[in-house]
């Protein structure tokens, strides 16, 4: 659905964006992470028309961004990081406004128009000033903006930005209910917990290169040669921390929390036999983990937090 | 269903035929405070000056009906040409400022359609505000003095020039993006503005009077000077209205689209019917028609050398989306290719203008002076935008982008009417500065042209011939560097310093 091969884009000799490629699949959400600066909202923007590569190539549903634009615009909704709402105008003529712009005529506008309202939920709202409405609803109403013309591609930036953690949650079932629809999602976030319960994938990007592309977990595996592991033992730790060190594969032991923490260079067959030799030992383990990395993690271990 | 609900459904219905930016502006208008304000303001206006109107009329000492309208249509001039262009200026503005302009830029609207819909908006803000003056002139009408064609005309002729005016703002509110840039525009344009309701003010008596030297009223006039003088204004507005959407539309558009060709066309007409309107002497007398070549040398000569400042300037590599829709297979195409970006197609348009314009006063039987002078007026257009640009591409190719073309084109201008008294008083030290028009001053343009008789006189050709061959040389040269990059559009430049797939030169963000 979505295909950006070598995009680059350069401000006053700074590379935004410097050939970026990925793809995303029809259906699938995609979340775009970077520190401030990387390239995020570039990259969404080329994908939207916005802006224009200086070299390079997007294609969304097949057409080029650079050379259909507005067959682009046809299939791709984009909400930016700022609401975009007018003065003296009401939701109902705020969502049919940008049906009539989309082209949409009589009872397929007037249809679309209330389907939206259902959809995000917003009923109460409908003759509600625009500008009136808190952050939150503003967003609402944005994401409503840009569904309005059915797109199968959702260009989202930062869309939970100014979300409370209820709204949050109903943000995601709505995200996932797209997906569950056929949609493709591409969203940006800094809230990096809310994509990881989002995202099929994620896609990290630093200083406009383009870091590391798939699921939390296999980029994770990919890029770290050893896992973390945490044991706790039934009363004290003595010589433990010792019996650990000497293990093969086991490095920077340390207690944290009553349980003992350590990288392991060995792999699942090396696990198990590094908890037989501690059983072995006479050990009293209560518990033995994996430490389970989440987005923050990732984007830690794979980002140095610079920006451009 | 009742039949208000039925017949509001009606119109939401027929609202589908308009355009999208109307009906929310409309909608939005109805609530304005601003518009509310103005329009209360007409109402009392109108109402004040009707009374006195009646009082007048009332103490049998005449009629009224006369300095009413004068005084309504001062109010309506007001409105029309400060006010409610002031709110175009802002409409558009406001877009881009709330970012809101982007979010209708991903729409199914373009640029065009954009710029249309707050223009078509204006109109009707300002056929409201007429509407609401309407009474009050139809009673000036009734106090008489004033005859219904000269009402109707008048009212026309305004509300057209206030359209007009819109489009201006609409197009000076697309210029700049930084605020201080935008009020300083705005500043200019209200300078315009002056001179536009000071304009329409003498159209106005023009109208009363029945033209220049008629003594009669519009309607009853005898003589077809003041239709012709009506036309021509009429037909240049609406030509000139057009470009600034035009213009608008450009500035709107992203850098990788074909922003050329209305504007090219737009322009194009713009200039036929400056030729067109001169060549209605064509069956006149020889006063008339030398008359009218002078008017077609000045008029032309302006608006020929305001076209190529843009257009020869522009860059010779098309974007490869204007490339891909420049691909046409229609047996017409050579005779397009002058109205398409790059490729030095500029410099074949501004040729062609001339070719028309030496036509028309050939047309017009120009004699062997006029021709010279006209010959002048392209040299010195040739020279002053081809000169520079050539030779800018041809020494510095990496930093010829048009905005520094332009700028040398307007340095070398400005150079050309101040460096010659400049360095006559630092290196002659005359004891009398005098600045009255002599050889010196041949390298100045306006002069020289302004002079004509005197360069005929002293047979001072050498300069004009020398820098009118040197422009059509370079023009030539322009063309021919064009025509070598014509063939492929613009290709990826590893270190982003030069043309771009995107966009040929430097890449700019949208808004």
């Amino acid at each position: 659905m979505l295909e950006l091969e070598g995009l680059v884009r350069h401000f006053d000799g700074v590379r935004a964006v410097d050939g970026v490629s990925f793809s995303v699949e029809r259906g699938k959400v995609l979340g775009f992470i970077g520190p401030n600066g990387a390239g995020k909202t570039t990259t969404m923007r080329i994908l939207a028309t916005l802006d224009t590569p200086q070299s390079g190539d997007a294609r969304i549903g097949g057409y080029s961004v650079v050379d259909d634009p507005e067959k682009v615009r046809r299939i791709t909704g984009f909400m930016p990081d700022y609401a975009g709402v007018y003065v003296n105008t009401t939701v109902t003529e705020y969502l049919d406004f940008f049906a009539r712009a989309h082209d949409l005529r009589g009872e397929a506008r007037r249809k679309a128009v209330s389907n939206i309202i259902e959809f995000m939920g917003i009923g109460d709202l409908r003759d509600r000033n625009v500008e009136s409405l808190s952050k939150g609803l503003k967003q609402r109403v944005a994401l409503g903006r840009a569904l309005i013309h059915d797109p199968q591609m959702l260009i989202l930036d930062e869309p939970a930005a100014n979300l409370d953690p209820r709204a949050r949650i109903e943000f995601r079932t709505l995200i996932r209910e797209l997906a569950a629809d056929g949609k493709t999602v591409l969203l940006s976030s800094h809230i990096l917990t809310e994509l990881s319960e989002i995202c099929d994938s994620v896609t990290v990007i630093e200083k406009g290169h383009i870091l590391a592309t798939g699921t939390v977990q296999d980029i994770l595996e990919g890029i770290r040669s050893r896992r973390i592991l945490s044991v706790r033992l039934a009363g004290q730790n003595d010589g433990a921390e010792r019996f650990l060190l000497e293990q093969p594969g086991v490095l920077n032991v340390h207690e944290a929390g009553g349980h003992l923490q350590f990288e392991f260079g060995g792999g699942d067959d090396d696990q198990v036999d590094l908890i037989r030799r501690l059983l072995a030992a006479g050990f009293p383990v209560l518990e033995f983990s994996a430490h389970s990395a989440g987005l923050e993690d990732l984007f830690i271990e794979i980002t140095e937090g610079q920006v451009q | 269903m009742s039949r208000p609900r039925d017949f509001l459904g009606w119109l939401e219905n027929r609202s589908d035929s308009l355009s999208p930016i109307v009906v929310k502006e409309v909608r939005q208008l109805v609530r304005a405070r601003e518009f509310m304000y103005s329009f209360g303001a007409s109402l009392v206006a109108g109402l004040m000056v009707a009374s006195f109107g009646a009082g007048d009329a009332l103490t049998g000492k005449g009629t009224s009906g006369s300095w009413t309208f004068a005084a309504l249509m001062g109010c309506l001039a007001f409105l029309g040409l400060a006010v409610v262009p002031l709110g175009a200026f802002s409409a558009l503005r406001n877009e881009r400022m709330e970012q809101t302009l982007e979010l209708i830029t991903l729409t199914a609207l373009s640029p065009r359609r954009v710029v249309i819909g707050k223009l078509l908006t204006q109109g009707v803000k300002l056929a409201t505000l007429f509407a609401a003056m309407a009474p009050f002139i139809a009673m000036s009408f009734v106090l008489g003095g004033i005859d219904f064609v000269t009402i109707l005309v008048s009212i026309l002729v305004l509300f057209l020039w206030s359209v007009w005016a819109c489009a201006l703002c609409l197009c000076l509110s697309t210029l700049f993006k930084a605020r201080a840039m935008s009020v300083l525009v705005f500043g200019a344009g209200g300078v315009v503005l002056f001179v536009i309701l000071s304009m329409a003010g003498n159209l106005f008596m023009l109208a009363r009077r029945g033209g220049v030297s008629g003594p009669v009223v519009f309607g009853a006039a005898t003589g077809s000077g003041s239709w012709m003088t009506l036309a021509i204004a009429t037909s240049f507005c609406l030509a000139s209205m057009a470009n600034l959407v035009f213009l608008a539309e450009n500035r709107l558009s992203l850098p990788s689209e074909n922003r050329v060709t209305p504007l090219r066309t737009g322009f194009l007409v713009q200039f036929l019917l400056i030729a067109a309107w001169t060549l209605t002497s064509i069956n006149g007398p020889a006063a008339d028609r030398s008359g009218a070549v002078t008017a077609l040398g000045i008029f032309g000569g302006l608006h020929l050398g305001m076209v190529a400042i843009f257009t020869v300037t522009e860059d010779l590599v098309v974007s490869r989306r204007a490339f891909l829709h420049m691909k046409s297979t229609s047996r017409w195409r050579w005779l397009l290719a002058m109205f398409r970006p790059g490729g030095g197609r500029g410099a074949v348009y501004v040729l062609a203008q001339m070719a028309v314009l030496l036509f028309a006063a050939w047309m017009l039987g120009a004699d062997r002076f006029k021709v010279r002078w006209l010959v002048a007026v392209c040299g010195y257009v040739c020279f002053f935008t081809g000169a520079p640009v050539f030779f800018f591409r041809l020494l510095r190719p990496a930093r010829a982008a048009s905005l520094q073309l332009r700028v040398a084109v307007m340095a070398l201008v400005l150079a050309s009417v101040l460096l010659p008294d400049i360095l006559y008083y630092l290196l002659w030290r005359p004891d009398v500065f005098d600045l009255k028009y002599s050889a010196r001053h041949l390298l100045n343009p306006f002069r020289t042209l302004a002079n004509w008789p005197l360069v005929e006189t002293r047979a001072w050709f050498s300069v004009p011939v020398a820098l009118g061959l040197t422009g059509l040389l370079a023009y030539l040269g322009v063309i021919f560097t064009g025509m070598g990059m014509a063939g492929q559009p613009a290709t990826i430049d590893p270190d982003g310093s030069g043309a771009t797939a995107g966009e040929p030169g430097s890449a700019h963000v949208l808004y």
